[in-house]
């Protein structure tokens, strides 16, 4: 977070250095139930895939605002046969391993 | 490492937990939402007890706050919910609160939470930037076309707070009932959310309701969206919002990241040549003059000549052309 990188330099105390360790082990139990969560949901989510590129196909991908543009069916993207999907990211471009 | 990515997660599925650290005094009661690994800084879903009293004083982080249920008494006023606060580091709050109880959401931007105790601000605090609003009462929603390209017309917005800098911000935003936007999107920036009521749907992570929250790192796909009700959700980004839509599911956050700088070389491509070409990309930018640039500083003499506003020395002071016309 950059917002007004407002930070006043200062120590921390042992007392809040061990909340904060004690939260990011939470955190990291949290964020491995999120990402089983997420897996789990891949069937639907096959689904909801193929649903959303009829409707672009038929009713328009919104480019701009309500402005719609109908795909044509050849141009739908093809699904890479070399990897699985994926929608979690534990650090967005830093866990992305795919070149 | 920053804050991990965090979607969906629902507050409710989760009990408070007590709040140990120093100077918040007891019957404040949080559940963590996300913290960067670095910093500590972190959101919070926050349950004030009735009787809560918090005492005057500042935190070393910046902090924003929005109240969710309840009221607050803050220097002598009731604030009830839709208020938002941003304070800046180092800025002494008066005494906060709470006769009947509160849910508040909780935002320390830089820093783990922490509470000085103290009337006086810090004297690095930069108190001109403090305010606070009622956002449900005092400020009308706008269409969410602030960026282009724009979401859909059933999204609107309330802006809270602007880094005139990074371009960061603080929003309130919702969706209308039978609101749709079919498109996928990812940003330049982090990006989080917290539903303060209703439903909303993403194609990548299904429904999000009242208590749902994510923090997202940059470059991560998100949408199709849709809300069948309608929901009402706070929403902040790290930095420059731009909207980056596409029809690919499958792309992933280095293919996104690699797209928007394509972009960047389409549009602009003499800044590109020159940041990329020339090894001008250090990792935290290249200088801007205007934070660097040397001042006069208190001790310059007053400008000669001086100007009320209502004359300045370059209206008529240079010879008119005169000439006549048949």
């Amino acid at each position: 977070m950059t917002f007004k990188n407002l930070f006043i330099d200062h120590e921390r105390s042992s007392e809040e250095e061990q909340w904060v360790r004690e939260e990011l082990a939470e955190q990291e139990q949290r964020f491995a139930k999120i990402d089983q969560q997420m897996h789990d949901l891949a069937p639907t989510r096959a689904k909801w895939y193929e649903e959303f590129f009829d409707r672009i196909s038929v009713r328009g991908f919104n480019a701009d605002g309500d402005q719609k543009v109908k795909i044509k069916r050849e141009n739908l993207p093809a699904k890479p046969q070399d990897r699985e999907d994926q929608v979690i990211w534990k650090y967005g471009v830093d866990s992305d391993d795919n070149g | 490492m920053a804050r991990p990515h965090i979607e969906p997660f629902v507050d409710r599925d989760v009990t408070f937990k007590n709040m140990p650290l120093p100077g918040f005094g007891r019957g404040m009661h949080y559940k963590m939402l996300s913290m960067d690994t670095d910093t500590g800084a972190c959101t919070m879903t926050v349950q004030l007890d009735g009787g809560y009293r918090q005492t005057p004083g500042f935190s070393w982080s910046e902090w924003e706050m929005i109240v969710i249920e309840g009221e607050l008494q803050v220097d002598g006023r009731t604030v009830r919910k839709g208020h938002y606060f941003y304070v800046p580091a180092g800025y002494a709050m008066p005494a906060i609160e709470s006769a009947q109880g509160a849910l508040v959401l909780m935002m320390y931007n830089t820093g783990e939470p922490s509470l000085v105790e103290t009337t006086e601000h810090h004297p690095l605090a930069q108190t001109d930037l403090y305010h606070d609003v009622d956002s449900y009462l005092d400020i009308a929603w706008a269409p969410g076309n602030v960026v282009r390209p724009a979401v859909a017309t059933g999204i609107l917005i309330k802006l809270l707070n602007y880094n005139p800098i990074s371009h960061a911000m603080t929003f309130l935003y919702c969706m209308s009932p039978a609101c749709y936007q079919d498109n996928i999107s990812y940003h330049d920036c982090a990006e989080e959310s917290y539903h303060l009521w209703g439903t909303s749907w993403m194609m990548q992570f299904g429904e999000i309701p009242t208590g749902g929250y994510f923090w997202r790192p940059a470059y991560i796909n998100h949408g199709a969206f849709a809300s069948e009700f309608g929901c009402i959700a706070l929403g902040r980004v790290d930095s420059k919002l731009f909207n980056h839509f596409h029809y690919n599911p499958w792309s992933t956050p280095k293919q996104n990241q690699r797209r928007a700088a394509a972009r960047v070389y389409q549009r602009d491509p003499l800044l590109y040549k020159w940041m990329v070409s020339y090894s001008h990309n250090h990792p935290h930018g290249p200088e801007d003059f205007e934070q660097t640039q040397a001042v006069r500083g208190p001790d310059h003499p007053h400008n000669e000549p001086t100007t009320d506003g209502h004359k300045q020395s370059h209206w008529h002071t240079h010879k008119h052309h005169h000439h006549s016309h048949d």
